[in-house]
Parts: structure tokens; C-alpha cells; sequence
């Protein structure tokens, strides 16, 4: 009985830190605990000291960091793993944990969503293979449709935002066109309205398969299957000699609506297939992800690629985050998510892999302000959240049937 | 002449006389008198080396004078001492000369007339001053003297002059060239006026002397001619005159031998003397003829249990003895272990005789041939082949499906730029899908089972080709831009079909097509396969009952149709257009023909498969190489620059292949079956002529349901994926 009361009973000193803000502090004071405990234990240990100084305190799970590290086994297997000594007193960092949300109320289409932007907190922007876009401004709840496009929606993004008036979106679609929609979030919440676009971008020779727009919203750029990028204007004057046709809405009473074409300002030639996803993350630097096998980086000043990263499979997806923003995630035609960082001079290999997809990856997309926290989603119906801090496990997957 | 020289001269005299000396009886005195002279002069020389310089005699000795001046030596001490003052020497001539001086003179007196006869006799006997012999100087080195006289005093070493005077002194003399320094007596001699001609005729290769003529009048001594009295008076023999008889006999019979070609004159050949070092003795013929010795088996080595008094441990008991008798024959021990008290008491070996007879029946009844055993690991045979990983990237994993179709997909095929794949299915429909999500984006409905779906292979004419039936269809697919739409619809305008000429007429008709609005072409007999030109304007339609008329080209642009210019032999089961040239490649049931197009009256090539039944035809980009599956599971790779015969004969598939494909730009070749599997291979083919295609199995894909199996497969145009059709209704993209 006393040996085995002494083996589970072996002890470490340990004192939890963090930079959470006051009601989350625990007082730096070193703490014994047993070394067979998991992040559940630990979690509780924490909310047990926070309780004993603040009565009101309600239970929060946590997530604990040994050195940058999140501990995804019992304390004294990751210690072993990763040969920290346990005789000194342990400095265990604790974080929130990212608890899994809950499902709301589907949004339901007519075909496949094929696009779905929520980078505004007023609305859910989806695009959808029955060519409409569609502002979600609830769960469940379309306050607007917007429609124009001959082909399915492969792609939306969010122009511009900051106007609390009015709202610019752009649409990617298979009919070769990219068109530009301007509607108000705050009006007709309870009906939907139809909008109409204000400005089509033609010069596409094949489907258009991903939209991203600059942070100041003047510009969006383009990628499609004729291997190309293209930047386009997105102001609504007409005065570059951009042409402008006036459509009469066929077989619809409703008043003609005025709408501009326009033209791509220039053109991002490089790619030797289709070029599947492109990110606007800075001013003048684009990010584009091909099947060729390639990420690219485009300055947007000199039309050049000033970076290319060979995979080795037809890629789908790319977004860039993290670590100061500069990290590069795509992923592709196999279940691995890959990240690499390009300031590591010397060598062009992934700095992560993570593959427990199955099956392709379809989407991925990093934390607007966590740096460590992707997402990806992937044709075997399942979204994980990845967690840079640790190798190990992923941290929240759900799953959708197919 | 100085007076140095003079001195010099002398003890040279001295040794040439010494030498005529060595001739007589008197070899113990001259070296004792020789030295003695020596000595002085060379004390004189050394003791006044500076003084001589520049001091000149009146008159000068030459070679003629020696003997004059030898015969003074004694007195040159008194004179050489008057002219130079030295004491020092005539103090030294006294001690050394007071023991010889009686027998020098007399001596002297009557070797002078020889030593002026010969003169040039060696010099080698001259003792010189110095008695350690011919030992190394380097004995000397280290000490004061190098030696020792013949009083056994040591001879000390001189005083070294300093580099730079000597330097000096030589060039101030004119004589320097002639001056040798003796290493072993520690002294300078100067070569006389004689001795460096000497020295000069040597080098012209002279003899040494004037004197001696080499071109003397020879003396004959002996007259042989008028000699009157011979040395034998025996009567000259007959044989010396007579010629000989027997000789002229040996003379006749070569003549005749060499006539007949019995002597031949240039020697034979020697054969090289060469044997087979390592070969096997037993492959000879030699040892062939011979029976081979053939050992009897070697015998165990008697244990513990044959020994004629074994411990009682080995004696089996009576019930192990019975369980013997029990035994089969063969398991039963060949011996039993027994005891006997003794050697004497053991009974003769039963079996003997048996034993012996089965031996001799053995060796008369055993095959005289022994049993080769070729130790080969069978590991080496196999061909070294790359391994997979090295050929990436190849299709080896499944994970998009495409779904909908609720018949058998008979045909699948990709636009060119990779988007967009058409599907036929037993069930009437031909889909459309988007390649990236497995979206089916369009569905033509039609009555019968699909056949065939192509694709044309230009991107600006999104023309689909559907065959099922009899029919052709071509469909719009409603890609591409809009002036590309309007060339598409501009060539699917069914208005203005031209009248069909009258060789063709009884097989095709074109017609319009309600259903889709497209153009449809009915044929006389059913389409089994259909193949786009690369152009994307003709398309050429197999109809394989057809027989002679069983293959016809369709012109899409002008909207006709035309036989063959050439005559098809047997049954044809599917064409091919060549990748780059004019060549037509038609496969019949049992091999593939080729064809020119443009030259019709030109030699066909035809391929022999050695197949049983051809269900499929591919041919790799550079246009080169064709693969060919079979109906039993074969499949064949035919480098036509190689031969008309199958380079590689793959048998893989346990059943029917039903369909081949090539990759247009990765090297990868595919085939699929009805046992419901794929297989991907690495086919390699080199600029290089000299190099044959590599040829690698990489992957077998599985994944459709064991029902009906694959019916078709084809390549992503661009991405190292390939497509699937299975008879499950699901077309499945497998990925590297």
C-alpha cells in the first residue's frame, strides 16, 4: 500500500503564470501536484486556487503551455518527453481553451455553398453553386441575395467593410466574371432583398476560382483557370474609359439598373495551371496557391513573383497568418495542411505538416488575431482547428455528412 | 717556369721513373728514395708558397730536361735553399736523406737510361706521401693530420685558407687551371706543360705519348707462303678435289622434297598455348567420353550405439523393440543397438552381401550423368528496377468519387485543360463534372447506353463526341468564352448539311439533332469507338461489325464523312490517330496496322501482338511507342523503332483488360480491367535511341466494387491523377 501510494503520489512544483487579464491570475506561488495528471486535472486545479480567492468565479477550462508547448498528455509523459527535468519547480503557462462551439441554426441553400466569407461580424457572406450569393445576417436568417452570375459562385470576399453604410462584396463565379455588389447589412433584416451587381468584371477566359480584395478596398484580384491573376478596380467611376452598358433585366419589370464593366488593371502571368486561391494579405503583396504545385508571391508594383514554394501537389488553398503574419498555409490534393515560413533562408520545406485529414483539403484559413490557430476543411466533411503549439493532436474537429 | 713548377716537375719524374723501376728487381728501394724527394719537394712548396709567386727563373725547363734536372735533385735542396733562404728545408733533407743517400746515387745512376726509354708506364705504383692506403678521407675528417709518412709521423693537415683569398690567389695566378688539389696528400699539384698535353691528347682520343706511332710499319716476322718444308707430308686426300657424291644425292632429295612441298620454308604457326583456366572440367568433351567417377554417399560416422558393447541406455527395451515391428517399414530404425560380451561373439554382418549388390546395382542402374546444380540467387535474376519512390509522382491513392450516375460508366473522358470530365454510363446519361469538387455540373439524358464519350482535344471547341448505339452525337458543352461559344454553335449548326457522297451514303448520314441541339450521325451498324484527330477536326468512328466499312473519318468543320483510302483486313476493334504525324493506327483482333494517311499506296506496318484478342490501344505523346491490352489480361508495349514485335509483354490482370492509357506529360501508363483493379506503371521513354523504354509497375489501385470491374481509365491532362470508371456507376480520381 505505501509503495503504491508513494508511486502515484510522486509530486512536482509547479507555479502556473499567464497573460490573461486579473479575474483569470492565480497568485505566482509554487504548488505540489501529483505528475500523473492531464489537462483536465490541471484545468481543474486552476479554476479550484481562482474559486478560493473569488467565490464567484465560474468554471473555465484551460489549456496549459510547458515552454510554448501544449501539454496533450499527463504531466509527466510530456516531462519525458520531452526531458525536462521535474526536480526543479515547473512554470506552467495557462491559456482560455478553445472550446468547441456550438452548431447554430443551418443556413440552408438551394445547391452546394461553395463559398462562405464571415471575415464582417454583422453578416455570413455564402456563395452557392445555383449562382447566387447570399448575406446571411443570422443564423438562418438571408437578408439579402446576390444575383447576376450565369455560372456557379466559386468564390466571395469582403471589399470593403469600414462604410457602415453600405457594403462592397465580390463574387467569383464559373461564368468567367467576377461581379462587385453594394447593399446595406441593416436594412430589411426580416425580408430579402435582391441585389443587383453594380459592376461586372469581364476578361476571364476561364472559370474564375478565387476573389480577394485589399485591405483599403480599392482593388480585388483574381485567379481563374486561364492560369492568370488579375487586379481589378473596384471604385464605381466610369470615367477610365471603362465601358459601360446598361442591361435591361430580361423577363423582370423591375427598374434598370445601371451597370459598369470593368476591366482588369493588369495581369499576374506566371502560373502554368489553374491557379486555385489567391490572398490579399498586405498592400502590394499577393499570395496565390496552383495546381502546378506552387504558392507564389506576387509584388503587386512590379507584376513579378518574388517568392515561389514547389509542394509537389496541386494545391487549393493558401492563406497567410501567424506568426507576425508572414507564415503561408495551403493545402492541396492530399490530406496534408502544410506551413511553411519564408523567412527561413536556405530552404523552401514546410516548417509544419499536418495531415490527419483524409482526404483533400479544401480550405484553409488562419486566426485573425491568434497566431498559432488555423483551420482547415477537407473533403472527408471535417474542420480541425490546429494549434501551432503542439505536434501532437489536432484540437477540435467536427464532422459533417457528406 | 717558376720555380714551383720546376719542383713539381721533378716529383713527377720521380714517378715516371719509378715505374720503369716496378719493371726491375728493385721495387723495395724507389719507394723510400721516391719519397724522400717528394718530401722535400713538397715541404719546399708548402713552406714557401707565397714567395714563389710572380718569381720567375731565368730560363725555363722543359719535358726534355728532366733527366738533367734529376740528376741534380740531390743538390736542388742546396740550391733551392740558396735561392730562397730556407733553412727550415735543408734541416729536413738532412734528417730524411742521411739514411739513403748512398744507395740513391747508385740507384739512381742505373735506372736513368730506362726511365728515359719508357716513360709512360702507369703511375699508379708511386707510393705517395701519405701511407694509410686507400681508406676513405672521411676516417680523416675530424683530426689534425690526414695521415701517416713512412716514419709513422703524423702528417698534419694544412692550415685552411680562407675562401676568399684562395679566390684571390687563383686569380692572380695564371696557372690556376692547371692546378688539381690532391685530397689524399693534402697538396696543390700543378699539371706540367707534358702532362696537361697528356691530358689533351686523352681528350682527342690519342694515345698518350707523342712518341708512340700507332701507324708503324708492320714487321712480318713469319713468311707462311715460302715456307719449303710443310708441316705434314701426307698426299692431299681424293675428297679435296672430287665433288662429292653423297652430297649432290642430300642436295637432289631436298630438291625434290621442297619441290613436292614436303620442306616448307616459312614456319608454321605456333598455336597460342592456351588453356581454360577457370572453365568447368566437366563441360570438356574429354572428361565427357569418360564415366564420371561417381563416390558412394558418405557413411555416418559410427556413434556410441554401434558399438558392439554399448551402455545399457542404448539397448532398447522389448516393448520399444515391439513398437519397432509395429512401424512402417521406411520409419522403422535401420539398427537395432545389441550387446555381445565380446568382439569374438559378434556374428557376421547379415546384409553384407545385400548391401553390396544393391551398391553394384546402383552403379549400374544410376544415370552416368551427374546432376548439375546451378546455384543462382534467384534474387540476381530479376531485373533491377528504380525503386517507386524515385518515380514519383503516380496516382496511388483515391480521394474524390464521383457520384450519380446510376448505370455502369462505360467511358470517361477530360477536357484539355483538366476542369471538366465527361462521363457516359449504361443508363443513358452523359455527365458532366467539375474535376476539382466532384460536382456534377451537367446531365444529357438520352435513351440508349452510352458507348463512348471524347472530349475534343482543342480547348476553344468545347465539343463533346458521345457515341452510343448507332449514333454519334456532338454536344455542346457550353464552356469557353463567348466567341469560342459562337464557333462551337457555328459548328454544331445542323442548317446546311451537305449532300453526302455516294461511297458514303450507304454508311453514314448526317443528321440534326432535336434532342440537344447539336449534330447527330447515324451510322450503319453500332459504334464500338470513337478517337478525335489532334486537331480536333476529324474524329474517326470503329464500328466493329462493320467489317471492310467498319472505320470512316467524320470532317467536323465541313460536316462530312470519308472512308478509308485504304482496305482494313479483319475485324477493327479501335483506331488511333498518331500524336504528331499523319499515321492512322487501326487494331484488329489480332494485331495493329499502321497507316499513312496522306500517302495511302504506302507500305503498312503492321504490328504483331501475339495477342489473342486487342480490347484497347494507347499511344504515348512522342508517337513512338504503343501500348496494346488484350481481352486475356495482356498487355503490350511496342517500341516501333524497335521492331514490329512487342517490346514488353505484360501480364498482369487475371481478366479482361478494357481499357489502356497513357499520360500526355508525366511517364505513366495505366490499365484497367475487369477484375476491378487498376494498374499504374512508370513507362519511361528516352530521347536517346540507343536506350529501350523503362518500364515499372507502380501501384495497383483498387477501390471500385468487385461487379463488372473497370471499364475505362484516362489521365488527368495535366496532374499525375487518374480517372476511373467502374461498372459500380462510380468514377473515382485516384491522386499521387
Amino acid at each position: 500500500m505505501d509503495i503504491d501510494g508513494e508511486d502515484v503520489s510522486r509530486r512536482l512544483h509547479v507555479k502556473f503564470v499567464t497573460k490573461l487579464d486579473s479575474p483569470f491570475k492565480v497568485p505566482v506561488n509554487s504548488v505540489a501536484i501529483p505528475s500523473n495528471v492531464t489537462r483536465l486535472g490541471l484545468s481543474s486545479i486552476v479554476n479550484s486556487i481562482i474559486e478560493s480567492e473569488n467565490p464567484e468565479w465560474k468554471t473555465e477550462p484551460f489549456d496549459f503551455l510547458i515552454d510554448g508547448e501544449l501539454i496533450r498528455m499527463s504531466l509527466e509523459e510530456f516531462l519525458l518527453a520531452k526531458g525536462i527535468s521535474a526536480e526543479r519547480t515547473l512554470e506552467i503557462e495557462y491559456i482560455r481553451a478553445v472550446t468547441p462551439r456550438k452548431e447554430e441554426e443551418p443556413s440552408l441553400h438551394d445547391d452546394w455553398v461553395s463559398a462562405v466569407n464571415g471575415s464582417s461580424p454583422r453578416f455570413i457572406l455564402t456563395g452557392c453553386y445555383d449562382g447566387l450569393g447570399r448575406v446571411w445576417s443570422s443564423a438562418g436568417s438571408c437578408s439579402h441575395i446576390l444575383e447576376g452570375h450565369s455560372g456557379a459562385i466559386s468564390s466571395v470576399a469582403l471589399v470593403n467593410s469600414n462604410d457602415a453604410e453600405t457594403v462592397t462584396v465580390a463574387t467569383a463565379s464559373k461564368d468567367r466574371t467576377l461581379r462587385l455588389f453594394k447593399f446595406d447589412p441593416a436594412e430589411s433584416v426580416d425580408s430579402t432583398t435582391k441585389v443587383r451587381a453594380y459592376k461586372i468584371l469581364r476578361g476571364h477566359k476561364a472559370s474564375v476560382q478565387s476573389v480577394s480584395a485589399q485591405k483599403s478596398g480599392n482593388m480585388v484580384c483574381s485567379s481563374s483557370w486561364d492560369c492568370t491573376i488579375n487586379l481589378w478596380n473596384t471604385n464605381e467611376s466610369t470615367s477610365e474609359g471603362e465601358s459601360v452598358s446598361v442591361k435591361k433585366r430580361k423577363g423582370n419589370n423591375q427598374a434598370e439598373e445601371s451597370q459598369s464593366e470593368g476591366e482588369a488593371v493588369t495581369s499576374l502571368v506566371g502560373h502554368t495551371q489553374c491557379v486555385s486561391s489567391v490572398v490579399w494579405p498586405e498592400h502590394d503583396v499577393i499570395y496565390s496557391s496552383s495546381w502546378d504545385h506552387s504558392v507564389r508571391r506576387w509584388d503587386v508594383e512590379t507584376g513579378k513573383d518574388s517568392l515561389n514554394l514547389f509542394c509537389g501537389k496541386a494545391l487549393n488553398t493558401v492563406d497567410v497568418g501567424g506568426e507576425s503574419s508572414a507564415l503561408i498555409a495551403a493545402g492541396g490534393s492530399d490530406p496534408i495542411l502544410r506551413v511553411w515560413d519564408p523567412r527561413k533562408p536556405g530552404t523552401s520545406a514546410p516548417v509544419f505538416q499536418f495531415s490527419s485529414h483524409s482526404s483533400w483539403i479544401s480550405a484553409c484559413k488562419w486566426h485573425k488575431s491568434s497566431w498559432f490557430h488555423l483551420l482547415s476543411a477537407s473533403y472527408d466533411g471535417k474542420i480541425m482547428l490546429w494549434d501551432l503549439r503542439t505536434a501532437v493532436m489536432t484540437k477540435h474537429t467536427h464532422s459533417f455528412p457528406l | 717556369m717558376t720555380k714551383r713548377s720546376k719542383g713539381a716537375n721533378e716529383d713527377k719524374l720521380i714517378e715516371t721513373k719509378s715505374k720503369n723501376v716496378s719493371g726491375k728487381s728493385q721495387k723495395q728501394k724507389k719507394p723510400v728514395e721516391a719519397e724522400s724527394l717528394k718530401e722535400e719537394d713538397l715541404l719546399q712548396a708548402s713552406g714557401t708558397d707565397s714567395d714563389y709567386d710572380g718569381d720567375s727563373l731565368p730560363g725555363s725547363l722543359n719535358s726534355d730536361d728532366f733527366d738533367s734536372d734529376f740528376s741534380d735533385s740531390e743538390d736542388d735542396g742546396t740550391h733551392e735553399g740558396t735561392e730562397d733562404g730556407d733553412v727550415e728545408f735543408s734541416d729536413d733533407d738532412d734528417v730524411l736523406g742521411s739514411d739513403n743517400n748512398e744507395e740513391h746515387g747508385s740507384d739512381e745512376d742505373s735506372e736513368r737510361g730506362e726511365a728515359v726509354e719508357e716513360s709512360d708506364s702507369s703511375e699508379d705504383e708511386v707510393p705517395s706521401r701519405n701511407t694509410v692506403g686507400n681508406v676513405p678521407l672521411k676516417w680523416y675528417e675530424d683530426e689534425k693530420h690526414i695521415g701517416y709518412d713512412l716514419t709513422g709521423k703524423k702528417i698534419t693537415k694544412k692550415e685552411k685558407q680562407d675562401k676568399l683569398d684562395s679566390f684571390l690567389a687563383t686569380i692572380d695566378d695564371s696557372k690556376t687551371w692547371r692546378k688539381i688539389y690532391d685530397e689524399y696528400n693534402d697538396e696543390d699539384v700543378e699539371l706540367t706543360k707534358e702532362e696537361s698535353k697528356i691530358v689533351q691528347r686523352i681528350l682527342k682520343g690519342e694515345a698518350p705519348h707523342a712518341d708512340f706511332d700507332p701507324y708503324a710499319p708492320y714487321v712480318e716476322w713469319f713468311k707462311h707462303d715460302d715456307a719449303i718444308h710443310p708441316l705434314s707430308s701426307a698426299p692431299e686426300p681424293k675428297r679435296r678435289f672430287i665433288p662429292s657424291k653423297w652430297e649432290a644425292k642430300k642436295v637432289v632429295k631436298i630438291v625434290r622434297a621442297i619441290r613436292k612441298g614436303w620442306i616448307k620454308f616459312d614456319k608454321p604457326e605456333e598455336e597460342p598455348n592456351v588453356y581454360l583456366l577457370w572453365g568447368d572440367d566437366s563441360t570438356s568433351d574429354q572428361k565427357s567420353k569418360h564415366l564420371t567417377y561417381i563416390p558412394p554417399p558418405k557413411l555416418k560416422l559410427p556413434g556410441h550405439d554401434e558399438s558392439y558393447n554399448p551402455s545399457l541406455e542404448y539397448i532398447p527395451t522389448e516393448e520399444e523393440k515391439a513398437s519397432y515391428e509395429l512401424m512402417f517399414e521406411e520409419d522403422r530404425p535401420k539398427f537395432i543397438p545389441t550387446r555381445f560380451t565380446s568382439l569374438r561373439s559378434i556374428p557376421a554382418y547379415e546384409n553384407a552381401l545385400k548391401e553390396s549388390f544393391e551398391r553394384c546395382l546402383d552403379l549400374y542402374l544410376c544415370p552416368r550423368v551427374r546432376k548439375k546444380r546451378i546455384n543462382i540467387d534467384p534474387e540476381s535474376l530479376k531485373p533491377k528496377l528504380p525503386s517507386r519512390k524515385d518515380l514519383r509522382p503516380y496516382p496511388n491513392s483515391c480521394y474524390l468519387e464521383y457520384k450519380g450516375h446510376t448505370g455502369a460508366v462505360t467511358s470517361i473522358s477530360t477536357d484539355s485543360s483538366g476542369e471538366w470530365i465527361a462521363s457516359g454510363s449504361t443508363d443513358g446519361s452523359v455527365r458532366m463534372w467539375e474535376v476539382e469538387t466532384g460536382r456534377c455540373l451537367k446531365v444529357w439524358q438520352f435513351d440508349e447506353a452510352i458507348m463512348c464519350v471524347a472530349w475534343n482535344p482543342l480547348s476553344r471547341l468545347p465539343v463533346l463526341a458521345v457515341a452510343m448505339g448507332r449514333d454519334l452525337f456532338f454536344l455542346n458543352t457550353e464552356l469557353g468564352t463567348d466567341e469560342e461559344q459562337e464557333i462551337t454553335k457555328e459548328r454544331l449548326h445542323s442548317g446546311n448539311i451537305p449532300e453526302p457522297d455516294a461511297s458514303v451514303a450507304a454508311i453514314v448520314t448526317w443528321l440534326p439533332d432535336e434532342l440537344y441541339g447539336g449534330i447527330k450521325i447515324r451510322h450503319f451498324k453500332s459504334i464500338s469507338s470513337i478517337d478525335w484527330h489532334r486537331k480536333g477536326d476529324y474524329l474517326s468512328t470503329v464500328m466493329a461489325s462493320g467489317e471492310t466499312r467498319g472505320v470512316v473519318l467524320h470532317q467536323l468543320s465541313k460536316q462530312k464523312t470519308q472512308r478509308l483510302p485504304f482496305k482494313i483486313r479483319g475485324l477493327p476493334v479501335c483506331t488511333l490517330f498518331h500524336p504528331s504525324l499523319s499515321y492512322f493506327f487501326v487494331a484488329t483482333r489480332k494485331d495493329v496496322r499502321v497507316y499513312n494517311l496522306l500517302k495511302p499506296g504506302e507500305a503498312t506496318k503492321k504490328l504483331e501482338t501475339g495477342l489473342r484478342e486487342i480490347s484497347s490501344m494507347a499511344i504515348h505523346p512522342g508517337g513512338d511507342n504503343l501500348i496494346v491490352g488484350s481481352k486475356e489480361g495482356k498487355m503490350c508495349w511496342f517500341d516501333m523503332d524497335l521492331s514490329s514485335k512487342p517490346y514488353k509483354t505484360l501480364k498482369n490482370h487475371p481478366k479482361d483488360i478494357t481499357n489502356v492509357a497513357v499520360h500526355r506529360s508525366y511517364p505513366l501508363f495505366a490499365s484497367c480491367s475487369e477484375d476491378s483493379t487498376a494498374y499504374v506503371f512508370h513507362g519511361m521513354v528516352y530521347n536517346d535511341l540507343n536506350q529501350n523504354p523503362l518500364i515499372v509497375p507502380l501501384e495497383i489501385l483498387r477501390g471500385h466494387s468487385s461487379k463488372g470491374g473497370v471499364l475505362d481509365c484516362k489521365f488527368h491532362p495535366r496532374q499525375p491523377w487518374l480517372f476511373t470508371a467502374g461498372a459500380d456507376s462510380i468514377i473515382k480520381l485516384y491522386c499521387h
